[in-house]
């Protein structure tokens, strides 16, 4: 198991790695030049020149990567100019490991950003996560248990009239209507912990996380219901119901059990994919997280902060993943990995 | 500035170009608009300010800011230089420089090269310590650092002290010191700037540029600085930084003395901005005007779409006036040789229709020349005035028959398309221009619209258009910035000059202007050459872009006028409790 | 389970059941139908999903019809109607409604005044031809890649697994985002129209991110067919393996990529949206779902009728496909009891 978790460790660092040269190497592609981006209005040519040697993109893109990953495992320093160092250190921006470079538009290291927005995404992965679980998971059961039923149709029904419409429909629905034409709720804003507490905090995930759990309910109803109705129909089931067991009893005991490991794999890989920001949820009500910054630094051709981002989400999927498989094996005693 | 019609921050994508990033300080129109019930004299202290916005602010570092809002709101908030412009004024009156940290305006000699000002007591950082000449010297020292410092304005620096951009390379690798050293010196609290040459509208760059604000050289980091706000104004921001995507908030700085300035009302105990939303919610959120909107501002107007909403109580809410931005259409001088056909364009140009298709009246004002009405030496431009709004067909038809080209006269005109607004507004270009005996090809691009207009050598398009705004209240900013084929016209690029326009004798009268040791003998010669470039249609003036501002109901003495770009003047702005 | 990374947010996402053809020879022992003909049969029976191929097979004809009807002046896609809007109010639509007419029965644009019924029908087909171009896309690269990672095995498989790891790993939209501003640039080099660069750089960034999901499920097919007794058999009576597969085991692959193409259609249509609302999609006055909508959203309170008509446009869309795909799984997969 211990041998399992490293290989699966090493193997996911080694495809971090490799993305981020895949990413580099799209972006270094572009005929489009991020340094005319910083120059300003009244860019000459010597200030171009200027501008792309500060952002280093004047070096080819192996040395690039080949810097980037440096700074990964022992830190970097920026600007990378031993004169400016020399004769004004305190322009130098230091970035320890594990560096993701720097970002000549917000202009401090990569890492900082990251640190800054992630708890703004992790509220509204986790908030939403929370609402989808018990009520996409509650719904689930209870359509599983009235199969057939008109409110077996009316959860599964509702539920898949969410899935088709796209967030940002969804997302402005809600921000305007429920917001501000009728003000039921109020105007959500981020404010974190530290700065108005739990409340203002619950407060202002209420309608992004809502937004984000609709969409996401959908299946998981759906695949409550399926593994619910699945492991009714198994064997070991039909058993305690032959040994008189009450209905009760066997729903929470054999059925919940057998249907939620799955259902827990499922909603961890899903978790793993919105830690990394929510982009269009961010984006519509105007959450700073990884989602919104990471459009920003696209928009803004700020290439050191996209990859980043890029590279963090990436890291998010395939650490659940690895999560998920191990605990998979741990929960499910028939699952044996070599 | 071509920061045209980008009606969310994400179409902004593919416009790689710098343009986007670009806008402008300074200049304005004539008429500020005050609201709310407070008098100047007797607003309520006290209370927070809300400010929400769109674009994020690229830069807090004085001597990188580029874009007016953020140039002015540093100015009223945190960031005193030697000169500013006044708060709550109107019209001509609100541009015209006045003492700030400095004691007086300054003083010229050497026809304009050489300026002095002295600095006053008094005037503290936020630490305690005091503002002086040499915090002076070094900020303007930081706009040689090229290579650290991008972004911001430094080209006018740089330009009337082109030997000492040469040798010395800022106070970080500090090469050539001794050179910067002669040129920029302190005396006690005597500052002097010795430029190569003249510059008559000095006071007027540094009061609506922040390129001379004060640096304190044992904060400076370079770089990392670029959202530290280290302040000497009346407010200080907490935690000392603007963060990117988010904003800031400001909060009294108990080290700033009003006495030593008396233009700062500083009424709030606090501001609050928010960036990063859209028009469209920040539209809501002020029609709504609850909770804490009713304390709000905004610097971005109300979409049309909303138009309809804006009736009652919250028209009372609404402002409505010429913003400092000019949109015009030009010729490709690479294709369009023939002035009698240009002629005919512009007589054909329907620009009424244009300006009902962005919304129409609310939404922007007919342009009489490319210079906004508000600068100083602003002229109307004599080749247009007989131009009706809605054009003239049959004048315009009479001038290309005389032209003697074939009939239907193909051109293809290009503009920055994608949205509903930027298609209907070319449509009634088209049909104006089909009238008159064009045969108009509309080409909307989107992703590559600057790369198109920008190539020097490209032939695919006839007629296209542009936008801008001076950087400060001179004509200079704007005319030889938008048609001086010697600073444009740079091998792969046209720069600004996206007509490819290059004249000789324009180029001439340009030199005369800038080489003039007062303000109105340049203006003399600038109104010359707007003629001159009239009469060349080099442009066809389109329409000026109205602001159509929402602010809560909370809001006291609420003022926009032309000394703040004609955004709100948080440097009178109060809350009414 | 952890086989697919869902991009839920975008709208609908893949499902992530695997598929389950195993029964199909031992009823066509006892009933003596084909397997295609029992899954006619059993879908006829299936309303919800009878009514699901009903609007499907509408919205298909329609979006086939729309360019026909274009031409022949039918639709009025591009028509501005300025006498239909009021200037002094910004450009709202005049009348009730949204200006809903006989003329424009679902109203007009506001700003434009061009009849938003004839836009989004043409609009329809913009989305579909984007959709199914990246669905197609998705499915030959995936099941190319899924037959020879399943039939060759060893390093083959393992460097297409790994490479299906990391394309699932990465961020879609923002990868679709940050990508967009060069590739539509180095399209648009070749591609005489910004938009049909926009529409080829979309069709295949979807259709590169989207195929392992399809490879992953040819693999598991082969693999769990190439040890049954058909294949066994053709191989013992000497049928080479180009033989097998294109005999004996494309017949068997076409259901599960028939469902989960079914499944990934409708998911495509909400990407094309999510991506013009995040600025990056096909711009107007080419019409598409996405372009119509993230116009539309802006209006939810002022004119909302012309805020609700595409997004019911598009969840008809979505809606149609997803159950139409559920239906067709029940159908070919008779384990799935649901």
């Amino acid at each position: 198991m211990f041998a399992y978790i490293v290989r699966r460790v090493a193997a996911g660092m080694v495809m971090i790695l490799a993305m981020s040269l895949v990413t580099m190497l799209l972006f270094f592609a572009s005929p489009a030049d991020p340094a005319r981006y910083t120059c300003g209005k009244n860019c000459t040519p010597q200030l171009l020149e200027q501008n792309r040697k500060a952002l280093g993109y004047d070096q080819p893109v192996l040395s690039y990567w080949v810097d980037f990953t440096k700074g990964i495992f022992v830190g970097s320093e920026f600007p990378k100019d031993p004169a400016l160092k020399k004769s004004a250190p305190e322009t130098i921006a230091d970035c320890p490991a594990p560096c993701l470079g720097y970002s000549p538009q917000s202009s401090r290291p990569v890492r900082d950003i990251i640190v800054e927005k992630l708890p703004v995404s992790a509220s509204l992965a986790i908030a939403a996560f929370i609402m989808w679980m018990i009520a996409g998971v509650g719904l689930g059961i209870v359509a599983a248990l009235r199969k057939g039923s008109i409110v077996d149709r009316a959860i599964v029904g509702s539920a898949l009239v969410f899935y088709a419409f796209p967030t940002f429909f969804i997302g402005l629905g809600l921000y305007v209507f429920l917001a501000l034409k009728w003000g039921i709720v109020p105007v959500p804003a981020y404010t974190s912990i530290a700065d108005g507490g739990v409340g203002l905090w619950l407060q202002g995930l209420f309608l992004p996380a809502l937004t984000l759990a609709l969409v996401y309910i959908a299946g998981y109803i759906r695949l409550t219901r399926a593994f619910v109705l699945e492991v009714k129909g198994e064997d070991y089931l039909r058993t305690a119901q032959a040994k008189g067991l009450t209905s009760g009893r066997i729903l929470f005991k054999h059925t919940l059990r057998g249907a939620l490991t799955p259902i827990a794999t499922v909603a961890g890989l899903d978790l793993g994919g919105l830690l990394g920001g929510t982009i269009i949820t961010e984006q519509v009500f105007n959450y700073d997280g990884l989602g919104r910054t990471a459009v920003m630094a696209a928009t803004t051709y700020d290439l050191p902060v996209t990859v980043g981002i890029v590279l963090v989400a990436a890291t998010f999927v395939i650490t659940a993943n690895i999560v998920v498989d191990v605990l998979y094996a741990v929960i499910d005693p028939r699952v044996k990995y070599s | 500035m071509s920061s045209r019609k980008r009606t969310t921050a994400l179409a902004a994508l593919g416009v790689a170009s710098v343009l986007g990033v670009s806008a402008c300080g300074g200049g304005g129109t004539t008429g500020g608009t005050t609201s709310g019930s407070n008098a100047a004299g007797g607003a309520q202290k006290g209370g927070t300010i809300y400010m929400l916005t769109k674009r994020p602010a690229e830069h807090m570092d004085p001597q990188r800011t580029y874009i007016g809002r953020d140039i002015f709101n540093q100015q009223r908030l945190v960031y005193r230089g030697l000169l500013q412009f006044p708060a709550g004024k109107s019209g001509a009156d609100a541009i015209v420089p006045i003492p700030d940290v400095a004691t007086d305006t300054g003083k010229s000699e050497d026809g304009g090269k050489k300026w002095t000002f002295t600095i006053k007591d008094g005037v503290k950082w936020e630490d305690g310590k005091p503002t002086t000449c040499e915090d002076f010297k070094y900020g303007f020292s930081r706009n040689f650092a090229t290579d650290v410092l991008t972004g911001g304005p430094s080209i006018y620096p740089l330009n009337f002290m082109p030997s000492v951009a040469k040798a010395y390379k800022g106070p970080y690798l500090k090469t050539g010191q001794d050179v910067y050293d002669k040129a920029v010196t302190c005396n006690g609290n005597v500052l002097t700037f010795n430029f190569e040459k003249p510059w008559a509208d000095f006071p007027m760059a540094i009061a609506g540029l922040n390129f001379a604000a004060p640096f304190r050289q044992d904060k400076d980091q370079g770089d990392k600085n670029n959202f530290v706000i280290f302040s000497n104004g009346p407010y200080k921001a907490e935690g000392g930084k603007w963060t990117k995507g988010t904003g800031a908030t400001f909060v009294r700085n108990d080290q700033y003395d009003p006495k030593t300035d008396g233009n700062r009302q500083a009424n709030p105990d606090k501001f609050v901005f928010t960036e990063g939303l859209t028009n469209e919610i920040i539209t809501q959120r002020l029609i709504a005007d609850g909770g804490n909107d009713k304390y709000a501002i905004t610097d971005r107007s109300i979409p049309p779409a909303f138009y309809n909403q804006i009736t009652g109580d919250v028209a009372k809410r609404a402002t409505n006036v010429p913003s400092p931005y000019t949109f015009y259409i030009l010729p490709n001088f690479n294709k369009m040789k023939n002035l009698k056909v240009r002629q005919a364009l512009a007589m054909s140009t329907d620009r009424a229709g244009y300006i009902n298709a962005l919304g129409g009246a609310k939404a922007a004002t007919l342009a009489k020349s490319l210079v906004a009405p508000d600068l100083p030496g602003y002229k109307e431009n004599p080749a247009f005035s007989s131009m009706p709004p809605s054009g003239d067909p049959v004048a315009a038809k009479k001038l290309l028959q005389e032209a003697g080209v074939a009939m239907p006269y193909p051109i293809t005109y290009t503009y920055q398309g994608g949205t509903p607004t930027s298609d209907n507004a070319a449509a009634a270009l088209k049909s104006g221009w089909d009238k008159a005996g064009f045969s108009v090809k509309l080409a909307p691009l989107t992703d590559t619209y600057y790369d198109v207009i920008q190539n020097p050598s490209n032939n695919s398009f006839d007629v296209t258009e542009g936008g801008w705004g001076a950087d400060y209240p001179s004509i200079f900013t704007v005319l030889p910035a938008l048609f001086d084929s010697r600073i444009n016209l740079t091998g792969k690029s046209n720069g600004q000059d996206y007509g490819n326009y290059k004249n000789p004798d324009a180029e001439k009268i340009m030199d005369e202007a800038a080489a003039a040791p007062t303000a109105d003998a340049a203006n003399a010669k600038w109104q010359e050459l707007d003629a001159f470039l009239g009469k060349d249609v080099a442009y066809i003036p389109n329409y000026i872009q109205n602001f159509y501002f929402l602010h809560g109901s909370g809001v006291g003495n609420y003022n926009q006028n032309p000394a703040v770009s004609q955004f709100p003047d948080l440097g009178v702005i109060s809350v009414n409790k | 389970m952890s086989e697919i990374h869902r991009d839920v947010e975008f709208g609908a996402g893949t499902t992530d059941e695997t598929f389950d053809l195993e029964q199909e020879p031992e009823t066509k022992k006892i009933e003596g139908r084909t397997p295609w003909q029992l899954a006619r049969a059993r879908l006829r029976r299936d309303r919800l999903s009878m009514i699901a191929l009903t609007v499907a097979t509408i919205v298909v004809v329609m979006a086939i019809l729309a360019p026909i009807l274009d031409l022949l002046g039918v639709l009025k896609p591009n028509d501005f109607n300025p006498e239909l809007i009021d200037p002094a109010l910004g450009g709202y639509p005049r009348g009730a409604f949204g200006g809903m007419s006989w003329t424009h029965p679902l109203g007009v644009e506001p700003g434009t005044g061009r009849d938003t019924l004839s836009r989004v029908v043409l609009g329809l087909t913009f989305s579909l031809i984007v959709a199914i171009s990246a669905t197609l896309i998705a499915v030959v690269v995936g099941t190319v890649l899924g037959l020879i990672s399943g039939f060759l095995g060893h390093w083959a498989d393992w460097s297409i697994s790994r490479l299906a790891d990391m394309v699932l790993a990465f961020p879609v939209t923002l990868m679709l985002l940050a990508l967009s501003g060069m590739f539509i640039d180095i399209i648009g080099k070749v591609v005489p129209n910004d938009n049909v660069a926009t529409g080829i750089y979309i069709v295949f960034v979807l259709g590169f991110f989207g195929w392992p999901t399809f490879a992953r499920i040819i693999r598991g097919q082969v693999l769990s067919m190439r040890e049954r007794e058909f294949i066994e058999a053709a191989r013992s009576l000497g049928a080479s393996n180009r033989r097998i597969y294109f005999k004996e085991l494309l017949p068997n692959l076409w259901a599960p990529i028939l469902v989960y193409g079914t499944l990934v259609l409708p998911a495509y249509v909400s990407a094309e949206a999510a991506l013009s609302f995040l600025g990056v999609g096909i711009k107007p006055p080419t019409p598409t779902l996405g372009n119509i909508l993230a116009n539309s959203v802006n209006y939810a309170s002022s004119v909302p009728i012309f805020f609700l008509v595409p997004g019911l446009a598009i969840a008809t869309v979505v809606l149609s496909f997803n159950l139409l795909g559920d239906g067709l799984r029940d159908a070919l997969d008779p384990k799935a009891d649901r």
